[in-house]
């Protein structure tokens, strides 16, 4: 059997005397969608926060692959092949799409003085390949968006602007994607859209391994293979989704129940 | 160092720093309700000052000749005037770039500040020298050696703590100070609760500012004299002071006004070119900012991601 | 008549009112004059608009960038050669040039990476007093000062960098100012650097010629000293100028928007957030001392008194006016914020008053500036790919 190519080990994250996550175990398959799930304030973002390097665990141990990145900075883990998006947008709206996929893309990016000032022949090049690839990542979305390519950002839709988050973090070609509540902010229709372009995703990329936070079930239930549950910090169940929703803890977690 | 000069430095020292405290506790003020830094700040310490300088010339021009009369006249005015210059900046600058960068706020607010420089330096007659405050406060002196303490100077130490105590009681005790905190908490859910946003943020200008005035007159009255640009120092001092102290908390503010007025002083006894003392303390000042980023009573704020 | 006829006509107009306009702001005196040029620019402006002639010339800039920029630089060279012996105006147009290879500087830092910087007139101060020192002390030839006197800026910058790396928004902002009234209070009570009198600075000199020697063009005709000082500032700001937008019109553009757009996202994709702040720290104060420098040689004595902070709001004045981050803004809002003043003699005593309520109401009414910055291509679009 394959190392799996995320996984968690004890993670522990503690907030001053609060415990956000409290030695979580997760492990993630290449080409797997795992559902991560749990009530408000249950600790799913903070464990994106932690795999990116946004926040220092307190104990226990990350790896991509065999690569351990625990307590590594954004840009390290970023090398390591792990992109996400964020629970508000934060796609720069000033700046065009095309942008916002290169600042996904930067890693690829010629940033050498000479080639950015003097040798702008080169550099039209390098921009030439990526607006081909930009446009061709958009289009497998939505055609429309490939077209709009250079207005800015703020002009889109909400579910474009989803759409351009998603591509942003697929552009550099990660290994990992962590998609944090994509359906926010969406109506009923643009979810069910997303959730489509995100079945396509998968079947263009089979070696890509996703991790889902979402509050939408349905969305859970339709494309996740297999759920963590989280509630306050603690894993408190995992397996199919039919299977965990049925799970004792998790109704007491989500409704309250005895 | 002879016990008597020393004690000339610290009683100095003191008043810089109740002077100093006074403006830092308004940008506090002001940071805490609506996360802005108004930079006009040490302008409308140096409004007051002329405020209460032209209305103590008006009451002598009147016949008023009690000096208790002139200076309640004059601190009156000073209030006044600074109150509703602090509440206009927050309806008319401070608020309606609310949705903006905070980086504009603070620049809108310099401009006002050079505004209001500037509106002085023009337009108050022969405003650009600078002017003579009236003694206004009896001046009975005990001295001992090097070290003299004056009536006057220990009376101004007083009503600005008092005034400290006072806003400090005003924000903990009262159910105006209670819409402060609310606003400051958090606006969205004040403004649910039925508190009155904008008034609420006016107010709270209008106290800070108000505050303003006093260190104005307190300055005037001890050094006795004022000028257009005293509040450009003024401002900056009671800026760093709120800053080093922790952005939003009072006694961040007090404390960051005496260690300023501290290191003022330090620096001009360490240093026998006394002239040092401001670079010695901006230098000191960054290095703070350095070594405790966000103040040295941080500021509660998490990023949410 | 054809198109491409329409566009040279245009483009042969706008590049006369180019050369006119700075040439009669800065000789006439009169204040009926000054109005009433100020009158005509505004309605030749209207009349481009209406007739459809600052389009054209806008597709034939984007077309042909290269000539544009040729032309644009020859605008200020013609008009310097046409003042070429009027010393007031000359100095002027210098100051001018000058101000904005600062602004310039300060539109890579604040406009571009979002890193606030409140003392400008600060590091251009560091570029003068290096100036002065570097040519009393040191056998350096002068054209190499100034790129010294650059390093200079950006060397004693540098001390702010861990602070400010550390520091975010109103924290960051007073550093900055804390440095600016620091670095003005140290001239003033610092003897060997002159005090408040401040420093004679000898003058600009390349392959022996002095600068400062008139040059004499024919049997009588000499031009006024300064018109070397304003062909070398013109100079330096067009370079600073095709430094910026290039870099805009880059990948090293980019990042650094990211950088000041979100910071945190950034960093997630990678983004050497720290580095990037250093970099744009460092290259806009060399240029601002670079131009310090020039600006030392052309006057000839520096006092500390030019290096305040109401001159660091100046500057940032400028690049708001002109519409943050937008390279092509600083021009006219240096000509407005500079010019205006000394021509208008009824506003000079109230200028400090009139460019602080002019920014209030922009920041109010129009904070993207006169000439909101445009979306980034990076090349002219239509040429391939």
């Amino acid at each position: 059997m394959t190392a799996p190519v995320l996984s968690a080990r004890a993670l522990t994250v503690k907030f001053g005397g609060l415990t956000a996550l409290d030695a979580l175990e997760l492990s993630l398959e290449a080409g797997e969608l795992l559902g991560l799930i749990g009530p408000n304030g249950s600790g799913k973002t903070t464990f994106f926060n932690c795999v990116t390097g946004l926040v220092r665990p307190a104990a226990g141990r990350v790896a991509v692959g065999d690569v351990d990145i625990t307590g590594a900075a954004p840009g390290a883990v970023c090398a390591a092949g792990v992109a996400r998006t964020f629970q508000r947008s934060r796609l720069c709206l000033p700046l065009t799409v095309f942008d916002n996929l290169m600042i996904g893309n930067h890693r690829q990016l010629d940033l050498g003085l000479w080639t950015n000032l003097v040798r702008r022949d080169r550099l039209r090049r390098q921009h030439d390949e990526g607006v081909e690839a930009a446009r061709q990542l958009l289009a497998a979305f939505s055609p429309s968006l490939a077209a709009r390519l250079f207005e800015a950002a703020a002009s889109l839709t909400m579910i474009d602007r989803r759409r351009v988050e998603v591509c942003r973090a697929l552009i550099g070609r990660p290994r990992i994607l962590l998609l944090d509540e994509p359906s926010a902010g969406m109506t009923h229709d643009e979810t069910r859209e997303f959730m489509d372009d995100l079945l396509a995703v998968r079947e263009r990329m089979p070696e890509l391994a996703v991790i889902l936070i979402e509050h939408e079930m349905g969305l859970i239930e339709r494309v996740t293979q297999r759920c963590v549950v989280l509630s306050y910090g603690e894993k408190i169940a995992e397996g199919g989704f039919r299977e965990v929703a049925a799970h004792a803890r998790v109704r007491q977690a989500y409704l309250g129940e005895d | 160092m002879d016990p008597g000069l020393a004690g000339q430095f610290i009683l100095n020292g003191l008043m810089l720093g109740v002077i100093y405290a006074m403006v830092a506790v308004g940008f506090t003020l002001f940071f805490g309700v609506l996360d802005v830094i108004k930079f006009s700040h040490g302008d409308v310490v140096m409004a007051g000052a002329f405020a209460a300088l032209a209305s103590y010339a008006g009451l002598r021009h009147a016949g008023v000749e009690s000096s208790i009369a002139l200076l309640a006249g004059a601190c009156l005015a000073a209030l006044a005037v600074t109150a509703v210059l602090g509440a206009a900046i927050a309806r008319f600058l401070v608020l309606p770039l609310r949705r903006s960068p905070p980086l504009n706020t603070l620049l809108i607010t310099l401009m006002l500040g050079l505004a209001l420089r500037e509106a002085v330096r023009l337009f108050y007659p022969n405003g650009s020298n600078p002017k003579p405050f009236p003694q206004l406060l009896p001046t009975d002196a005990y001295a001992m050696g090097n070290f003299s303490l004056r009536a006057d100077s220990l009376i101004l130490l007083a009503t600005g703590i008092l005034a400290i105590v006072a806003v400090h009681l005003l924000i903990t005790r009262t159910r105006l100070g209670l819409a402060i905190r609310a606003v400051a908490q958090d606006p969205e859910t004040a403004r649910v609760m039925g508190v009155n946003f904008e008034r609420v943020v006016m107010l709270t200008f209008a106290l800070g500012s108000a505050l303003a005035a006093l260190a104005g007159v307190t300055n005037g009255l001890y050094y006795n004299e004022i000028n257009f640009g005293m509040g450009l120092l003024l401002g900056v001092i009671g800026f760093s002071a709120a800053v080093v102290g922790g952005l939003g908390n009072v006694y961040g503010a007090i404390l960051g006004g005496f260690l300023f007025a501290l290191l003022q002083t330090a620096g001009a006894v360490w240093f026998s070119v006394p002239a040092y003392k401001d670079v010695f303390a901006f230098a000191a000042v960054i290095l703070i900012m350095a070594w405790k980023p966000t103040g040295l009573i941080a500021e509660k704020s998490v990023e949410r991601v | 008549m054809s198109g491409c006829m329409k566009t040279g006509i245009a483009v042969m107009l706008a590049l006369a009112a180019g050369i006119a306009f700075p040439v009669l702001l800065l000789e006439i005196e009169r204040q009926w004059e000054i109005a009433a040029l100020g009158a005509g620019a505004v309605a030749v402006l209207v009349a481009f608009r209406l007739t459809g002639a600052t389009a054209r010339i806008e597709a034939a800039a984007r077309a042909q960038p290269r000539r544009a920029f040729a032309l644009s630089l020859a605008v200020p060279a013609v008009a310097a050669g046409l003042l070429y012996d009027a010393h007031f105006a000359l100095l002027m147009l210098a100051t001018v040039a000058l101000y904005v290879t600062v602004c310039l500087g300060l539109t890579l830092q604040f406009g571009h990476a979002g890193v606030v910087n409140f003392a400008g007139a600060a590091f251009f101060g560091i570029g003068c007093y290096a100036t002065a020192v570097l040519g009393a002390h040191t056998p350096l030839p002068p054209l190499l000062i100034i790129p010294a006197a650059g390093v200079a800026a950006a060397l004693l910058g540098s001390i702010l960098i861990l602070p400010m790396l550390r520091t975010r928004g109103h924290y960051a902002a007073l550093i900055t100012i804390a440095f600016g009234i620091l670095f003005k209070t140290f001239l003033e009570v610092n003897d060997t650097l002159g005090g408040p009198q401040g420093l004679k600075v000898a003058p600009m000199t390349l392959f022996g010629w002095s600068f400062n020697d008139p040059i004499v063009l024919g049997a009588g005709v000499e031009a006024s000293f300064y018109l070397a000082y304003a062909a070398l500032s013109i100079l330096l700001a067009a370079f600073s100028f095709v430094l910026v937008r290039r870099m805009e019109r880059s990948w090293l553009g980019l990042s650094l928007d990211a950088v000041r757009l979100d910071e945190t996202a950034a960093a997630v994709f990678g983004i050497a957030v720290a580095r990037w702040k250093i970099f744009v720290f460092t290259l806009g104060n060399f240029l601002a001392g670079m131009a310090g420098s020039v600006y030392a040689m052309m006057t000839g004595f520096i006092a500390p008194n030019n290096f305040t902070f109401g001159d660091s709001l100046i500057l940032v004045s400028i690049v708001i006016l002109g519409g943050l981050g937008n390279a092509f803004g600083v021009l006219p809002a240096a000509l407005l914020l500079l010019v205006l003043p000394e021509k208008l003699q009824v506003i000079q005593e109230y200028r400090f008053l009139l460019y602080a309520l002019l920014v209030i109401g922009i920041l109010l009414f129009r904070p993207q500036g006169l000439l909101p910055r445009p979306l980034r291509t990076y090349f002219v679009p239509g040429k391939s790919a």
